[in-house]
């Protein structure tokens, strides 16, 4: 059983009497401490005898011993958790360097003058006739060339359902109409299809897929922030080193992939990542086009990169007049485009990737990889090979493209050489006559690129040192029986140039399927050591949690015993060793773990430098293991069968023990995963109801009452959040979307507004009706949370009614950008209020106590009551959560802003369920604060997916992208219902608790112990079935995107445990013992 | 918000600072508690009683099983039309074999231990046949509180996250199910005391077959709503059919073992 929370009394009346000396000393320090704290009038001091005076400065000297001993303490409960979050950190970089796609990047170019078809067994045979300057890049170096030069707009996730025409009234179909009548009124000067995107769908990946022609991988998409420049042949390598000049206009993108490549005088690169400018870019680009197209003999390849529509997508989401006025602009845009382009210009317009219901992008939903892409020339030039062809397809479903395909198309109608990594194949319509029947150019074509396929296919084989398989029905064994179908016609026969085209296609798609599962290739060594560490860093939390519950016998309190002990030390007698048995629990880890752990990573480091292989962060791996180990065999010392404790022994601690795993097995499924959400508000009512039902054991009827009415609370209020729902692709149509206006939006209703004034107006009343049944609503309480707390919330609520009056042009008439300068300040005055002002105010604030004086009616003595006294440590610690609150409540959305006051009033009920039914030191305590973190996460309008992230949040308080603020700022929005979560852990230990109480430290360590093991059990199992399930077809929709969170979010959590609430709990409890003295 | 304030405080610390030892207070709690005079219910030892105690579950579940792909197919209709068969079988059997509320005098409770076992003993029920008239007025009773509670498990269930605006009528009847299955027989065995039933909701009650039968009936339905997120596309994934099939599996299973195998020992 668990030691009961000490009497709290919510006065504390004492009455000093003469007769007992031992309790004349107690009041008396209780007295002088009061003093000290409120500033009492000298007056009585003076009046004080000597002998107090000596007594205090005895007090003092120990008081200070106190303190330098708690300060040792902390120092080496935090060394454990850095220790901790070293070894989740290892354990996620091991795994995920084995888990991400690695592809072997060739350095090997094309040449012009050598057709990788030279190299083929069928090397003799050409389909067509020898070309004027056939093996220069004038006459086209590998196929005849068809254009001088070509223009290629990119407009940013132009999705292909904007450009053809759908019978509805969304506001972002039919705005784009251009494209499609062209394209179905003249199919021989254009054509429009859908253009697929290979995951992940972030603007710089689709940037390399479209100029390299091969496929991506995951692990280049960390640098989506700062692109690095492309090492690997490409186009515009090609047309570099053929002497071509390049302009480059709009998304500055392409200047960090292609650094030196562009003509700089005529080039005009724009910053890529302000969201919410919707124009700059745009115009921009439409303003130096059109001159230079006036200017054709200048520049031979034009790059375009318009963002606003991508723009208008993640600010507005589709649904919204922005987005028709931004697809119309980009309709005449291109339509007067088209007017200037000659005979021998090329151009090609279309989108890099899609957007999902809300307008975001960078997964791989059909909604974000179905892009469009049109090509335009004034000359007859492109055909269809079948009459149903010339209307472009109604649905992206229908004949769509690779946009890999781009590369080869552009290469061969420009007539320079394929880029050696291509994978793609050339499109039909641009090689099939005007008549739809040049099959043998056709053939020509696709036997050239696909020739490129092979010899890349046969380097890589080479390079990877391994033999290319060719059993029936692989690649290699199609390319055979393509090449034996093309040698077959020799001697005049006449070929069915058809037939032959179909075989090297067939090769190309076939191989093109196997790279995209053999680029999965993974190091299963690299992911079972990460995996092995997380699940050993697992089992040394859960013995470390179970061991200190012992610990808590120590901290039984008893004041007798501390008077003693108290008086032992004030007269010399000092308590040998460390007054707690845990803080040198707590020593001989960090020990164990450093001698453990840093012969084996210098021994590493030393290797990989004799060695000169450069991989010195493998020791880093051994090192986390051996200090595991070194750690496990000190706390073994210390105690018999450590793992068996950890088994939980009580209906609670089995419960917290069934919410973490049942939810951990369930991520084996995409299913649970899918629907965690909805998981998480089951386990929280489930919860609710058991505390309800156990609270009628509770012998006192006004505690039965009040902890029903708690648990009760607690139950609606959840299902009060789960309202709020940003339904992730996967839901469909099993959910609806309440977080923004609609499904297709990303800005919210204007009945959303209202939310963020009602917590404004409610939560910080209730707040003080949480405080005052402990008299704890004194001190700093009343002003901070009564004036400054509901100020920021005030503000905040202005904030958002700003933004939204900025974002429908509410108010006209207006100049322009008032309302964005004065919503940004408004945003960086809740935030320096919240976090500057707040920490401020946390670090100096008195405790939230009011010590009332009066003279007893004796005449003797004095009475001291202390207001506040029961709930002392508890009340002024709320203050951090609720500054951590303000903060994340500005960042998020109205709808989010509301869950999050849902979430502070929930914790405070669940401390006080906890407190009533005596669990404060429980699991279940710290696992369901956990529980409320992760479904506040889903309730602030997120998913574990990569397009759900609310990147526009970086602009709420800044006007450009700034670092490190803008990650800081999304990170805070993204995971607020963690974040402050993990800082009102110390709440469960704390709540309710009066100074006198020893081992707060010890007891907070523990609880983020319980926390940080339910994040660390769902990290390692959705680590374990991700790398199980690697070959599952949903692993980039769902096991991946959760396997990421769950690793962000375990080491944001211990992040903020290390600088939050330990960090948190040290400066409330030097407050406390300031005042009260020290328990500790 | 809590009002509750400062009266809660001041008992708070009485109540909390009576006990002084971590050890001694779950003792205290339980000693406190009035549960711990509650006795299990005893099923009548009529060999009526006896058959019926086994046929009706195998009814039950026979019912359950022969509609069960109607069920799937218009679950609405189904559970409507099933639950006045389900309210028959519960009612003959909280006739037939519970001793109704108030016929457990707390004088009995001494003769616990022998009165079990023996066939012939049963007579001893005296209270049992006087209270025999009050049977049928108290069943009827039962069910009306029955009927009383289904909007609050309708309530409950919407907490659990069942849909709120739709499906209502699914819920509902789901509900009720619930209710005749896990709560009608606790009525009609306990009645109205309070007592008894706070030793029922905190889960102290010793286990028989009613209480069994509540908490397997709870705890199937909990675990009946796991299946449904699954991706198996199957038509018995709907809404409630899980919950329903874990319910009646729940209840049939804990009655059973509660009245055989776990009966009078505590949770």
């Amino acid at each position: 059983m668990v030691s009961p929370p000490p009497p709290p009394p919510s006065k504390s009346k004492k009455t000093p009497s003469p007769s007992s000396p031992p309790d004349y000393k107690a009041i008396s320090a209780q007295w002088a401490a009061a003093k000290r704290a409120k500033i009492l009038d000298d007056e009585i001091r003076e009046q004080d005898e000597e002998r107090t005076s000596v007594l205090a400065r005895q007090r003092e000297a120990l008081e200070a011993a106190r303190k330098k001993s708690y300060e040792t303490r902390w120092l080496w409960t935090v060394g454990v958790w850095v220790w901790m979050l070293c070894i989740h950190v290892v354990g996620i970089a091991y795994f995920t360097s084995g888990f991400l796609l690695t592809r072997l990047v060739l350095e090997d170019k094309s040449t012009c003058n050598a057709p990788p078809s030279l190299n083929s067994s069928s090397a003799s045979i050409d389909i067509l006739p020898v070309w004027e300057g056939k093996g220069t890049v004038d006459g086209g170096c590998w196929h005849p060339r068809t254009f001088d030069r070509a223009v290629v707009l990119v407009i940013d996730a132009l999705r292909y359902d904007f450009t053809v025409p759908v019978e509805d009234n969304a506001k972002f179909h039919n705005a784009f109409p251009f494209m499609y009548d062209t394209a179905l009124q003249s199919p021989h000067n254009a054509f429009l299809r859908p253009f697929i995107a290979d995951p992940p769908t972030s603007t710089l990946q689709r940037i390399k897929g479209l100029t390299t022609g091969t496929l991506p991988t995951f692990v280049d998409l960390g640098s989506s922030f700062s692109g690095t420049a492309i090492e690997e042949d490409n186009l515009l390598m090609q047309f570099r080193d053929a002497g071509k000049r390049i302009v480059q206009l709009g998304d500055d993108t392409w200047q960090s992939l292609f650094p030196g490549y562009f003509e700089l005088n005529m080039s005009k690169p724009y910053d890529s990542f302000n969201v919410w400018d919707l124009h700059t870019v745009d115009n921009g680009v439409i303003e130096h086009i059109f001159p230079l197209m006036e200017k054709k003999n200048d520049w031979d390849l034009l790059i375009g990169h318009c963002l606003g529509v991508d723009h208008a997508g993640h600010r507005y989401g589709p649904e919204h007049y922005k987005m028709t006025e931004k697809l119309r602009q980009m309709d005449t845009f291109i339509r007067d485009l088209a007017a200037t382009v000659d005979d021998k210009t090329l151009l090609v317009v279309m989108g890099d990737h899609g957007m999902d219901g809300k307008g975001d992008h960078g997964g791989e939903s059909d909604d974000e990889i179905e892009a469009a892409l049109w090509m335009y020339s004034p000359s007859p030039v492109f055909g269809r090979t079948k009459p149903e062809f010339a209307t472009p397809p109604a649905t992206a479903k229908t004949r769509p493209v690779n946009q890999i395909d781009l590369v080869p198309t552009l290469a061969l109608l420009l007539g320079i050489p394929i880029p050696y990594n291509n994978l793609g194949r050339p499109i039909e319509e641009a090689f099939s006559g005007i008549a739809g029947n040049a099959w043998d150019n056709l053939a020509a074509a696709v036997r050239t690129t696909t020739a490129g396929i092979e010899r890349y296919q046969a380097s890589y084989f080479t390079a990877r040192g391994i033999a290319q398989p060719s059993t029936p029905g692989s690649p290699a064994d199609l390319w055979s029986q393509a090449e034996a179908l093309l040698a077959s016609g020799v001697g005049g026969k006449k070929r069915d140039w058809a037939t032959v085209y179909s075989a090297f296609a067939a090769y190309q798609e076939e191989n093109l399927k196997r790279c995209k599962s053999l680029w999965a290739s993974f190091d299963i060594r690299s992911m079972i050591t990460g995996i092995a560490i997380m699940a050993l860093g697992v089992a040394t939390l859960l013995v470390y949690i179970s061991m200190s519950s012992d610990d808590d016998e120590l901290a039984v309190e008893d004041s007798e015993l501390d008077r003693a002990e108290k008086n032992l030390q004030m007269h010399g007698v000092t308590a040998e060793g460390d007054r707690s048995a845990s803080s040198g629990l707590h020593r001989r880890m960090v020990s164990a773990a450093i001698v453990g752990a840093v012969p084996v990573f210098l021994g590493g480091l030393l290797q990989s430098l004799v060695s000169g292989v450069g991989d010195w962060y493998r020791g880093a791996g051994f090192a986390a293991l051996t200090s595991i180990a070194a750690v496990m065999v000190t706390m073994y010392d210390t105690r018999e069968s450590p793992l068996l404790s950890a088994v939980p022994r009580t209906l609670w601690g089995w419960m917290a023990v069934v919410f973490t795993v049942s939810q951990s097995v369930g991520f084996a499924s995409n299913s649970y995963t899918i629907w965690e959400d909805s998981i998480l508000l089951f386990f929280i009512t489930t919860f609710g109801f058991v505390t309800a039902l156990s609270a009628l054991r509770l012998p006192n009827l006004a505690e039965r009452y009040l902890s029903i009415y708690h648990s009760v609370l607690f139950v609606l209020l959840g299902r009060l959040a789960s309202f709020s729902k940003l339904c992730r692709e996967e839901q469909m149509p099993y959910c609806t979307s309440t977080y923004y206006a609609s499904a297709t939006s990303s800005t919210s209703a204007p009945w959303q507004l209202v939310i963020p004034f009602l917590v404004f107006l409610i939560l910080p009343s209730i707040v003080k009706a949480y405080l005052t049944p402990t008299r704890s609503y004194e001190g700093l309480a009343p002003n901070w949370i009564g004036y400054v707390f509901r100020t920021g919330l005030f503000l905040s609520a202005a904030y958002w009614l700003l933004d939204a009056a900025n974002n429908g042009n509410w108010i006209s008439g207006l100049p322009e950008n008032m309302l964005k300068n004065i919503s940004v300040y408004t945003a960086q005055m809740v935030l320096g209020l919240a976090l500057v002002a707040g920490t401020t105010a946390f670090v100096w604030a008195p405790p939230c106590v009011s010590i009332v004086t009066s003279a007893l009616k004796s005449g003797k003595g004095a009475q001291v009551v202390v207001l506040g006294h029961a709930n002392a440590h508890g009340a002024r610690y709320l203050l951090l959560p609720l500054n951590i609150m303000g903060a994340c409540f500005l960042l998020s959305k109205p709808m989010g802003g509301g869950a999050l006051g849902v979430m502070v009033w929930q914790i405070l009920s669940l401390v006080e369920i906890l407190d009533l039914n005596d669990l404060t030191t429980t699991a279940i305590g710290p696992v369901m604060l956990a529980v409320l973190g992760s479904f506040h996460f889903f309730k602030t309008g997120h998913q574990a997916v990569l397009s759900s992230i609310q990147w526009d949040s970086a602009f709420i308080p800044l006007f450009t992208l700034r670092y490190p603020w803008s990650p800081l700022v999304v990170a805070l929005n993204t995971f607020a219902g963690q974040i402050l979560a993990t800082a009102a852990i110390p709440l469960v230990v704390l709540w309710k608790v009066n100074p006198a109480r020893k081992g707060v430290l010890d007891r907070v360590a523990r609880a983020l112990g319980m926390y940080v093991a339910y994040f660390a059990v769902e990290s390692l199992a959705t680590m374990a079935w991700a790398g199980h399930l690697r070959r599952h077809l949903m692993l980039y929709r769902v096991f991946m995107p959760r396997f990421m969170t769950a690793a962000v979010v375990l080491v944001l959590v211990d992040v903020v445990g290390i600088l939050v609430t330990l960090a948190g709990v040290r400066v409330n409890t030097l407050a406390i013992s300031e005042v009260f003295g020290w328990a500790e | 918000m809590p009002l509750v304030d400062p009266v809660t405080m001041s008992s708070t610390s009485i109540i909390k600072s009576v006990p002084d030892q971590p050890q001694s207070q779950s003792k205290s709690k339980d000693g406190a508690a009035p549960a711990i005079t509650l006795q299990p219910i005893y099923t009548k030892q009529t060999a009526l009683a006896q058959s019926t105690r086994h046929a009706f579950p195998a009814l039950l579940a026979v019912l359950f099983i022969v509609r069960f792909n109607s069920l799937v197919e218009d679950p609405v209709s189904i559970m409507a039309t099933s639950l006045p068969l389900v309210a028959i079988l519960q009612m003959g059997y909280v006739l037939i074999c519970l001793p109704v509320a108030g016929s457990h005098h707390p004088s009995g409770r001494t003769a616990a231990a022998a009165r079990k076992p023996r066939p012939g003993e049963k007579k001893k029920f005296a209270g049992g046949d006087g209270s025999e008239a009050k049977s049928l007025p108290a069943a009827l009773l039962s069910l009306i509180l029955t009927t009383l509670i289904t909007p609050f498990l309708f309530v409950a269930m919407v907490l659990f996250g069942a849909p709120m605006l739709t499906h209502s009528s699914h819920t509902f009847l789901c509900a009720a199910h619930l209710a005749l299955l896990a709560l009608f027989p606790l009525f009609f065995a306990r009645g109205v005391d309070a007592a008894a039933w706070a030793a029922v909701g905190s889960f102290q009650a010793p286990f028989d077959e009613t209480f069994g039968g509540l908490v397997g009936g709870l705890v199937g339905a909990w675990l009946g709503a796991v299946p449904i997120p699954l991706d198996w596309d199957r038509e018995w994934q709907k809404w409630p059919v899980t919950i329903l099939c874990g319910l009646y599996a729940g209840y049939l299973v804990g009655r059973a073992i509660g009245g055989s195998l776990a009966f009078g020992t505590k949770f």
